[in-house]
């Protein structure tokens, strides 16, 4: 896989020889490149696939590294996410190995802000103490672990926790699809479908943005669909950059969706359009549903959401007309995945609006992936941790939770309570992106333990007692990752480059050793590779294979479309009707929830969404990427002009913007692409930690607006039922 | 021969960013410095409103007014018809820079050279798409030779009629479909 090319650099020097040829007149192209090739050629270039850590898709890539550096990206053409692209964000988020600002060395924190650099030895041995006396004295569910998971930390930290007692593993998703993922999950079976978009003849996207957040085969998917006449309506209450690809904007008051979807249901069965064979036979509730449904009319909706309530009819038909080649795609973050209080209930309508036009496991439809089938290690060698007896913090209070992903910011509740003594924090700056950040640092300061593994100084590493760098995902293997979807597959994320910084450690690394020293290490008597040569033992892949192609799918084990499989949910079927839910004392059928908060005549709702080179706020201090924000300020709120005129505001005025929480300052984008209702505020910025110094004092952090808060279905952060007002301000 | 040109569908295009850091990485470029800029239109009045991103870069034009103010003869167009600069010609007297109708030179601070779109020459040598091009999450760049009535470029543009972006100021050889 070794190749030569040339960058500019080379071409530089290349243009020196083809000079001459030049001057005489015309060069000749391929003239012109045979200089350009002797000119580089001693350049070696190696081609190594991977798979990209920009944001949760993990996209393939391939890294062409020159001389030992990493020089460009390419997408991988076998990966099903990148299917040969890469975003603006996979490209630029790589360079965070040569970034300025990695940790280097462990840290020990030894006054406010303030470090020290430690061996690791000694970070082990203080940590494993500390953990230690904290399990003997308050038992371990006093203890937990959170992060954004990726491969090898999807493996090995519940892993850990688990090793040392404690129930408590967490990801990120309270703050980003815990809402959708408890409604899907009660209605069928799974937190997430796929969409089968480049087949679907009409596609609704409710506040989920192709555009912004990226995963290259889904635009081409939809940029497919629209070649082909597909109707792509987008629900939003800003018109996001998926926008140019779309047939229609409904430009809804934010906090409404899930009035637009009971009414498009309650018109899909008044109008006879549901699959009345689909509901017979794979779901259950059906007539508890279409009697609450009779309520929720499309005049009803346009009072509460403001769309015409023709609109919704005539789309609602055209769906239905359209089935089962029609979908309400299923998000992530979008409008409900943490966003409202009634989250989990769109969620839940979303996924019975899907069952109405009958499009489960359709060509054109909502598709229930399958999953790669994966060895696992020998259990009699390699033993895993006991399940730990007592349930997870949070569990009881949100039992609708997905339970694998949990509430995260349960952890910062129970630190204030006194009850969460130690917290680890790996790939994760909780402190900045998951609550309030004020409350979030009262809750870790509280902690007699907080560890952050990271590869910067994030704002969560620098409230914690000890910082454990991490080398990036340029310089580490990891485990390998399942791919699910219609073909299976599986991918594998490893070194490009060596290490560089010799003291920086891969996450398995660290967690096999630190689990040595806690007295767990006979949970974790494997390498890597023997971990991943048991997962590939099944598939007739050898390691070495899997190395040089990075990514292999199986189209043998290609799903079915057109059959439908027994669901996971408590009756195997659809579930219009949730025994769960009544069990845990919510109402089993849906109905319509207002939203927490409303603004009133002289305020705003707080909105936030993705910009397509950003990624939560991991990519802020990314150079190359935070570059965009300054030429193109994209850190400005976005204001209706009709509103900006009425508080005597002018594009790119600055204006003071004031929550409950928090004060800031910020200028502003006038555009007609913003609900009136709504101040759009993108999520990515607002970095405050001194150590990251591209990002460091550019926009503010949206999160400082929202108050602390959960959900009462899923837990989920709430994160636009904020209020601001704004006003003018010198600057 | 082949004379090289792009298509771009701004009706594709969602402003990503992705042509422009991934030009960046293959031309090593810093930061500051891009080869390719984005002008956004937005047209109508709440709710009805549409919002176009159109991502400009060198246009490559025929009888290219930088290759003809160049008092170095640093610019020059390939048989191809790709305009590229020699660097080692270049005294940066940025006469080029404002005589380009598009803005889309921009001076490497370093060298003092200036510089733009090369259409990837090193990569097309080899038979590959500019990186902007291959990279293009949203297909909205066609690459290809304009002189190939077959090519998917020559084809794109009269199946979308795809226009200069500004035919009165010469003929370019970046189409745009808008």
């Amino acid at each position: 896989m070794v190749d030569t090319k040339l960058s500019r650099r080379g071409f530089i020097k290349a243009s020196a020889a083809t000079a001459a040829l030049a001057s005489a007149g015309t060069v000749g192209f391929n003239e012109w490149s045979s200089e350009y090739v002797k000119a580089g050629a001693n350049a070696e270039i190696k081609e190594i696939p991977s798979t990209c850590n920009a944001c949760s898709s993990k996209c393939g890539m391939i890294g062409h590294v020159k001389n030992g550096r990493l020089w460009k990206l390419t997408g991988h053409p076998d990966h099903p996410y990148s299917k040969g692209k890469l975003c603006a964000r996979g490209h630029g988020y790589a360079t965070v190995v040569y970034s300025q600002d990695r940790l280097t060395q462990p840290l020990k924190r030894v006054g406010e802000k303030k470090f020290e650099p430690i061996t690791w030895e000694q970070a082990y041995k203080e940590i494993a103490e500390k953990l230690n006396k904290i399990i003997k004295e308050h038992g371990p569910q006093s203890v937990a672990l959170t992060e954004d998971p990726r491969a090898s930390g999807k493996f090995y930290s519940p892993r850990f926790i688990n090793a040392l007692g404690s129930s408590n593993y967490y990801t990120h998703h309270v703050v980003c699809s815990n809402s959708r993922d408890a409604g899907f999950l009660h209605t069928v079976g799974v937190t997430a479908t796929s969409a089968d978009i480049s087949n679907a003849k009409y596609i609704m996207f409710i506040g989920r943005s192709y555009g912004d957040g990226i995963r290259p085969s889904s635009v081409q998917a939809l940029a497919s669909a629209k070649d082909n006449g597909a109707k792509i309506v987008i629900v939003d209450p800003r018109l996001n950059n998926t926008g140019n690809l779309a047939t229609e904007w409904l430009a809804i008051r934010p906090g409404t969706d899930l009035a637009l979807v009971l009414a498009m249901s309650h018109v899909l069965i008044k109008e006879n359009l549901h699959d009345i064979e689909f509901i017979k036979n794979y779901t259950i509730g059906f007539e508890e549903y279409a009697k609450e449904l009779k309520k929720y009319t499309p005049e009803w909706a346009e009072k509460i959401t403001g769309l015409p309530a023709d609109a919704i009819t005539r789309i609602s038909m055209d769906m239905g007309k359209a089935k089962p080649k029609a979908l309400i795609e299923q998000s992530w973050r979008g409008a409900f995945g943490c966003n409202y209080e009634n989250s989990t209930e769109t969620g839940r309508a979303v996924a019975m609006f899907n069952a109405l036009l009958g499009n489960y496991q359709q060509k054109g439809g909502s598709i229930f992936g399958g999953k790669p089938s994966l060895g696992k290690l020998n259990k009699e060698k390699h033993p895993n941790p006991k399940e730990p007896e007592a349930p997870k913090a949070g569990s009881k209070e949100f039992p609708i939770a997905y339970p694998n992903n949990g509430v995260a910011t349960i952890v910062a509740k129970e630190a204030l309570e006194g009850k969460m003594k130690a917290a680890i924090y790996y790939h994760s700056n909780a402190a900045l992106g998951y609550g309030n950040p004020k409350v979030m640092k009262e809750a870790l300061s509280k902690m007699d333990l907080v560890v952050a593994i990271d590869v910067q100084m994030s704002e969560t590493a620098q409230l914690a007692h000890y910082v454990l760098p991490e080398v990036t995902y340029i310089e580490r293997d990891e485990v390998i990752e399942g791919l699910s979807g219609k073909i299976p597959g599986i991918a594998f994320r490893q070194q490009m480059v060596e290490k560089v910084h010799p003291e920086t450690k891969p996450i398995h690394e660290i967690y096999t050793e630190l689990a040595k020293v806690c007295g767990v290490g006979q949970y974790f008597n494997f390498s890597l590779d023997e971990l991943n040569e048991a997962m590939l033992a099944p598939t007739g892949i050898t390691y070495k294979q899997l190395r040089e192609k990075g990514t292999i799918m199986f189209p043998n084990e290609e799903i079915t479309l057109g059959k439908m499989k027994e669901l996971k949910t408590p009756s195997g079927k659809v579930e219009f009707y949730s025994e769960t839910y009544k069990e845990a004392g919510f109402k089993p059928i849906v109905e319509w929830i207002e939203p927490k908060v409303s603004p009133a005549d002289d305020s705003f709702r707080l909105i936030t969404g993705k910009q397509a080179i950003h990624s939560h706020t991991q990519t802020a201090n990314i150079p190359i990427l935070m570059q965009i924000t300054k030429d193109y300020d994209l850190e400005r709120i976005w204001i209706n002009p009709i509103r900006a005129k009425a508080l005597g505001i002018k594009d790119g005025d600055m204006v003071e913007l004031k929550s409950s929480e928090a004060t800031s300052k910020i200028r502003v984008k006038l555009t007609e692409r913003i609900h009136p209702e709504a101040i759009f505020v993108p999520s990515h910025y607002g970095i405050t930690s001194k150590d990251l110094k591209t990002g460091q004092g550019i926009g503010f952090g949206y999160m400082e607006h929202v108050p602390f808060d959960f959900e009462k279905w899923s837990g989920a952060g709430n994160i636009h039922e904020v209020i601001v007002k704004v006003r003018k301000v010198n600057g | 021969m082949a004379r090289y040109g792009m298509v771009i569908d701004t009706r594709k295009c969602v402003g990503c960013y992705a042509c422009r850091v991934s030009c960046q990485m293959q031309n090593e470029l810093p930061v500051e410095e891009s080869y390719i800029k984005f002008y956004e239109k937005e047209t109508g009045v709440f709710p009805n409103v549409k919002n176009e991103i159109i991502p400009v870069q060198c246009q490559h034009c025929e009888d290219a007014p930088c290759v003809s103010v160049c008092p170095t003869k640093a610019t020059y167009t390939t048989k191809e018809g790709i305009v590229l600069v020699d660097a080692d010609k270049c005294i940066g007297c940025k006469y080029c820079m404002v005589a380009c109708h598009y803005g889309a030179r921009t001076q490497d601070h370093n060298t003092g050279v200036v510089e733009k779109c090369r259409f990837c020459a090193e990569l097309v040598a080899e038979g590959k798409q500019p990186a902007c091009v291959s990279t293009c999450i949203s297909n909205a760049r066609i690459f290809g030779d304009l002189d190939d009535p077959n090519s998917e470029v020559s084809k794109a543009i009269v199946k979308m009629n795809a226009q200069p972006l500004r035919p009165d100021l010469g003929k370019a050889k970046i189409y745009y479909v808008r």
